[in-house]
C-alpha cells in the first residue's frame, strides 16, 4: 500500500501526528506571508514497497483448464474444418496445373513421336535400302534361300 | 444514445444494401457480360491436334502421314517499314530478301492483311521470332502430309492440296475417312498463362489409318521394273498390277512415268505423269484377249485343247477383211498351240465357233466393260460394245483382242478367273479400315474348274513352247498369254506401227499365288511385243513375288531346257486388225458397225520372214517316262505310283487335273510327280 508524508513541515515545528493535524487547524498569524499555498496533493508521495511473496501458491482451478483446452480443441477442429474445405479446392487447382502441363506434354511427345515414325519410314524406304544394298554389293537371295528357324521353346523365358 | 446507434444500424443497413445490389448487378442481372469479359481474359482456345489418317501398305510400313508443322504469316498492313520487315524476317528464316521484300510489298500494295512467309520452320526459326513478340507476325500451326517413300506407290496413294484435302488416289477416294477434324479446348489460365483447367469444346476426330493390301517390296520391285522397261522399249508408258488370285489383293499397281507427291504441281508438269495408267487408261489388249475367247470355247462349245483348229496358213478373210497371223502361217494344229503360238486366224475360228452372243456373254462375265469398283478416283470401265451394236467383223475382232478396250486392272482380274479356279473377284485395294480388317466379297463362279484348269496348262504351254519363253521362271512353274496390238491413231484413222505390249499370266501353276500383269503402251517395233518387252518384267515381278510371300518352288532350280523356240519370230503375236482406213475401232466415237472394213490390211502386215519357222525342237527322252495321271481317282494314281515306285506329292481331291512333270517327260531316279486333283 502506498503511503504518504507532508512535504512542507517545519522542520522546527514539531510534528503533529497526521491523524490529527489539518491546514485549518493551524493559527493563521503564525502563518509565514511569503509562503506560497500548497497545491492540491501537494503533499502526497509515491514509492515502491517490496513484498515477497514467492510462498504464495495459485490454487487448483480444473474449471479453467477444461476451458482452456476446449478453446485449444475447438481452434484445432476449426482449423481441420477449414482445411477439409480449402483443400480440395487447392489441390484441385495444383492437380490443374500439373494436369495441363502434362497435357500439353503428351501432345508435344505425340507428335515428336509421328515425326520420328516419319524418320523411320524415310529411312526404311526400300529405294534408299536398294541403294544401300548396290553399295554394298549385297545381292537379293533367292526364293528358297532363306531358312526361318522355328522359334526356340526358351524364346519367351529369355525375354521375360 | 439509442438515436445515435439507429442511425449507425441505418447507415450499415444501407451500405449492406448497396453491396447486395452490386452484387446482383455483377452477379445476375450483367452476370453473362461480366463472365465474357472474364473468360476473354483468363481463358484461351486451345487446338487439340487430330492428324489426317496414316495410310500403311499390308505390312504396317507408313506410306503416307501428317505431322504437325509452325508456318510464319505477316500482316503487311501493319508492317511498319517493309524494308526492315522483310532484312529481319529473311535473316532469321534464312531467305531471300529481295524476294521477300516483294512479296510483302505487293501484298501490302493489294491491301492484303495476310502473307504466308515460310512454312515448316525449324524450332530454332520458331524461338527466334517467338522472342521478338512482334505483333505483324504471326505462327500457325498446321498440319502436313508426307511421303516417306517418295515415289513408291504414288498412284495409288494420290496426293492432297495445300488444305490436306486429297487430290487423287486413295487420298481422294477414302477423304472422309482419312481427314482429320481437329478439336478445341477452353483452357483456364493464370496471370503467367499457364493452364489450370481445360473443357473440351469440340472433340477432335482422328483420320482412321488405312492399311492398304500393296506390298512395298513389290510394289517398288514392279515400279524399277517397269520403269527400265519403258525406258529399254521407248514407250510411252507401263503399267503392272499383280494380285493374288484367291482374295483378289491388289499387291502391286504400277504407273509409268510417274511422280513424287511430296512435291506440289508445278505449271508445265507433265498431266500424264500423274494418270493412272493401270487403272484409267484403258487399251485395246491384242493377243491377251484370247484367253477369254477360249475359255469361252471350253464352257460353250466341245472344243478341247487337242481339238484341231485350221489356221488356214496364216490368213483369212472375212466379210472383205483379211488377218493375217504376226508370223509363220500354220495349218490344222490343236487348240492349246492356237494360244501358245498366238494365231490371230485360229483365235477366230475359235470365236466363230463360240458365237456372237456367247462371246459377248464371257467377255462381260469376266469382267470387261464395267468398273471394277476399286476404291481409286477415275477409273475407267474400258469399253464393251452392246451386243445389239456388233458388227459383221466384230467377233472375230473381239476373238482376237480388237473392237474392245479393257484396263490393266481388268485384265489382271480376268487372269485371277483362270488362275482360282474359275471364280471371278473383286479387286480390294483396302486391307483394312482402322483396325477394321475389310471382308473379302464373295467370288462369282463364272467357270467351271475343269476349264479353269484346263486353261491353266495351256497357258503353261505358252511359257513352255510359245510366245511367252521370256517369262519362264526359275524354280516355278508359270502360266501366261502374250498380246501385242497396233495403236489406233485417231488423227490419221489408222493403226500405226506403235503397240501396246503386254503379258498377262500367274505362278505356281498348280496353286497360284501370284497373278502379274503387265502393259506397255507406245512401244516401237518388234522389240515392243509382249513377248519381248513385258514378259521379262512378268518374270521379276512374279519371281520377287513368289520369293517374298514365300511360295515354294515346283520345279528344280536349274532344270534342264527341254524346250525352246527356235526363232525369234515366234514370239510375236501380233493382233494384226484389218490396217485399212475404215476398219472399225472401239475406241472411235461414232461406230459404224455395217460398214465394211477395208482389204488394206494384208498389204500393211509385217510379212513373215521365214515360213519355215516355229520349228520346235525336242529332245528325245530315252527310258521311262512320266505316266499320265489324269482323269484318274486319287486311289488309282497312289496304286498306279506305288507300283511303279514312284513318288506322288499330291494336292487336293477329287480327279487328277494337271500334274507336273507331265505325263511323256523323261523320268530320273528321285523325281517326284506332283499331281493337283480336282472335283
Amino acid at each position: 500500500m502506498p503511503a504518504f508524508l507532508r512535504k512542507n513541515e517545519a522542520p522546527a515545528a514539531p510534528a503533529p501526528a497526521p491523524e490529527t493535524v489539518t491546514r485549518t487547524a493551524r493559527p493563521r498569524a503564525a502563518r509565514d506571508p511569503f509562503r506560497l499555498r500548497a497545491l492540491p496533493h501537494d503533499d502526497i508521495f509515491f514509492y515502491c514497497k517490496r513484498i515477497d511473496n514467492s510462498r504464495l501458491v495459485r490454487e487448483a482451478d480444473p474449471q479453467a483448464r477444461g476451458a482452456c483446452w476446449s478453446a485449444i480443441g475447438a481452434a484445432c477442429l476449426l482449423l481441420v474444418l477449414l482445411t477439409s474445405a480449402f483443400a480440395p479446392t487447392a489441390m484441385t487447382t495444383l492437380a490443374g496445373y500439373k494436369l495441363e502441363a502434362l497435357h500439353s506434354e503428351e501432345r508435344r511427345l505425340l507428335e515428336e513421336r509421328r515425326v520420328l515414325d516419319l524418320q523411320e519410314a524415310e529411312l526404311l524406304s526400300p529405294a534408299r535400302l536398294d541403294q544401300l544394298a548396290h553399295e554394298n554389293n549385297l545381292v537379293t537371295p533367292s526364293s528358297g534361300q532363306v531358312i526361318h528357324l522355328d522359334k526356340p521353346e526358351g524364346e519367351v523365358a529369355m525375354v521375360k | 444514445m439509442e438515436r445515435r446507434l439507429t442511425w449507425l444500424a441505418l447507415v450499415i443497413g444501407m451500405w449492406g444494401a448497396a453491396i447486395l445490389a452490386n452484387l446482383i448487378s455483377l452477379q445476375v442481372i450483367h452476370h453473362r457480360e461480366y463472365a465474357g469479359k472474364a473468360r476473354a481474359i483468363q481463358e484461351v482456345v486451345v487446338q487439340i491436334p487430330a492428324p489426317r489418317g496414316t495410310i500403311f501398305d499390308r505390312n504396317g510400313q507408313a506410306l503416307a502421314m501428317s505431322v504437325s508443322t509452325q508456318s510464319v504469316h505477316v500482316n503487311p498492313q501493319k508492317v511498319p517499314d517493309i524494308g526492315v520487315a522483310s532484312e529481319l524476317l529473311a535473316l532469321v528464316l534464312h531467305l531471300d530478301r529481295a524476294e521477300l521484300e516483294a512479296k510483302m510489298r505487293a501484298a501490302y500494295e493489294s491491301g492484303r492483311g495476310y502473307l504466308r512467309v515460310k512454312r515448316n520452320i525449324t524450332a530454332e526459326e520458331y524461338e527466334s521470332l517467338r522472342k521478338m513478340a512482334l505483333d505483324w507476325i504471326g505462327i500457325a500451326t498446321e498440319s502436313q502430309r508426307h511421303y516417306p517413300k517418295g515415289q513408291l506407290a504414288a498412284h495409288v496413294i494420290g496426293g492432297v492440296d495445300f488444305e490436306e484435302k486429297g487430290n487423287a488416289g486413295i487420298e481422294k477416294a477414302l477423304e472422309n475417312e482419312l481427314r482429320g477434324i481437329p478439336g478445341r479446348a477452353r483452357m483456364l489460365t493464370d496471370v503467367k498463362r499457364r493452364g489450370i483447367e481445360s473443357h473440351e469444346a469440340q472433340e477432335p476426330r482422328t483420320g482412321t489409318a488405312i492399311t492398304l493390301t500393296i506390298d512395298e517390296r513389290l510394289q517398288f520391285v514392279a515400279e524399277r521394273e517397269i520403269a527400265e522397261a519403258v525406258a529399254a522399249h521407248h514407250a510411252a508408258s507401263g503399267s503392272v498390277v499383280a494380285m493374288n488370285p484367291y482374295t483378289g489383293d491388289i499387291l502391286a499397281l504400277a504407273s509409268y512415268p510417274t511422280y513424287d507427291p511430296n512435291v506440289p504441281p508445278q505449271p508445265g508438269d507433265d498431266p500424264a505423269a500423274r494418270r493412272n495408267h493401270a487403272v484409267s487408261v484403258p487399251f485395246e489388249p491384242g493377243s491377251v484377249f484370247k484367253v477369254i475367247t477360249l475359255s469361252a470355247a471350253l464352257e460353250t462349245t466341245s472344243l478341247n485343247p487337242e481339238s484341231p483348229i485350221n489356221c488356214n496358213g496364216g490368213k483369212i478373210t472375212l466379210y472383205g477383211r483379211t488377218i493375217h497371223d504376226s508370223h509363220a502361217g500354220m495349218g490344222v494344229v490343236p487348240m492349246k498351240t492356237v494360244l501358245a503360238r498366238s494365231s490371230n486366224v485360229g483365235a477366230i475360228q475359235v470365236g466363230l465357233k463360240v458365237g456372237q452372243t456367247n462371246m459377248n456373254d464371257y467377255v462381260r462375265r469376266f469382267g470387261f466393260g464395267r468398273r471394277t469398283g476399286i476404291p481409286l478416283p477415275a477409273e475407267s470401265a474400258g469399253k464393251v460394245r452392246k451386243l445389239q451394236y456388233w458388227g459383221k467383223t466384230s467377233l472375230p475382232s473381239v476373238s482376237m483382242g480388237q473392237e474392245v478396250s479393257v484396263t490393266t486392272l481388268q485384265l489382271a482380274q480376268a487372269a485371277c478367273v483362270i488362275a482360282n479356279g474359275g471364280s471371278l473377284v473383286k479387286p480390294r485395294l483396302v486391307l483394312k479400315r482402322g483396325n477394321q480388317l475389310q471382308p473379302v466379297e464373295p467370288p462369282v463362279r463364272i467357270l467351271k474348274p475343269d476349264n479353269a484348269i484346263t486353261m491353266r496348262q495351256m497357258m503353261e504351254g505358252v511359257v513352255l513352247v510359245g510366245t511367252g519363253s521370256r517369262a519362264r521362271l526359275a524354280g516355278y512353274s508359270s502360266g501366261g498369254k502374250t498380246g501385242s496390238a497396233q495403236i489406233f491413231d485417231f488423227a490419221t484413222k489408222h493403226y500405226t506401227h506403235t503397240y501396246n505390249g503386254s503379258y498377262m499370266g500367274f505362278a505356281p501353276l498348280t496353286n497360284p499365288a501370284v497373278v502379274v500383269v503387265v502393259t506397255l503402251n507406245g512401244t516401237h517395233g518388234e522389240a515392243g511385243f509382249g513377248g519381248q518387252a513385258a514378259a521379262p518384267v512378268f518374270k521379276v515381278v512374279a519371281g520377287e513375288a513368289l520369293r517374298i510371300f514365300d511360295v515354294p518352288k515346283d520345279l528344280p532350280e536349274a532344270e534342264k531346257t527341254r524346250t525352246q523356240v527356235a526363232r525369234n519370230e515366234d514370239l510375236d503375236d501380233l493382233a494384226i486388225a484389218d490396217l485399212g482406213a475404215n476398219g472399225p475401232n472401239i475406241l472411235e466415237d461414232g461406230d459404224d458397225d455395217d460398214a465394211p472394213p477395208g482389204a488394206a490390211a494384208a498389204a500393211a502386215a509385217p510379212a513373215p520372214a521365214n515360213a519355215a519357222a516355229g520349228t520346235m525342237v525336242v529332245k528325245g527322252p530315252p527310258g521311262p517316262t512320266v505316266p499320265n495321271f489324269r482323269g484318274k481317282t486319287m486311289r488309282d494314281v497312289l496304286a498306279e505310283a506305288a507300283a511303279k515306285g514312284l513318288v506322288i506329292l499330291p494336292d487336293g481331291s477329287g480327279i487328277a487335273r494337271v500334274q507336273y512333270p507331265a505325263p511323256g517327260t523323261p523320268l530320273h531316279e528321285g523325281d517326284r510327280i506332283r499331281v493337283q486333283f480336282a472335283r
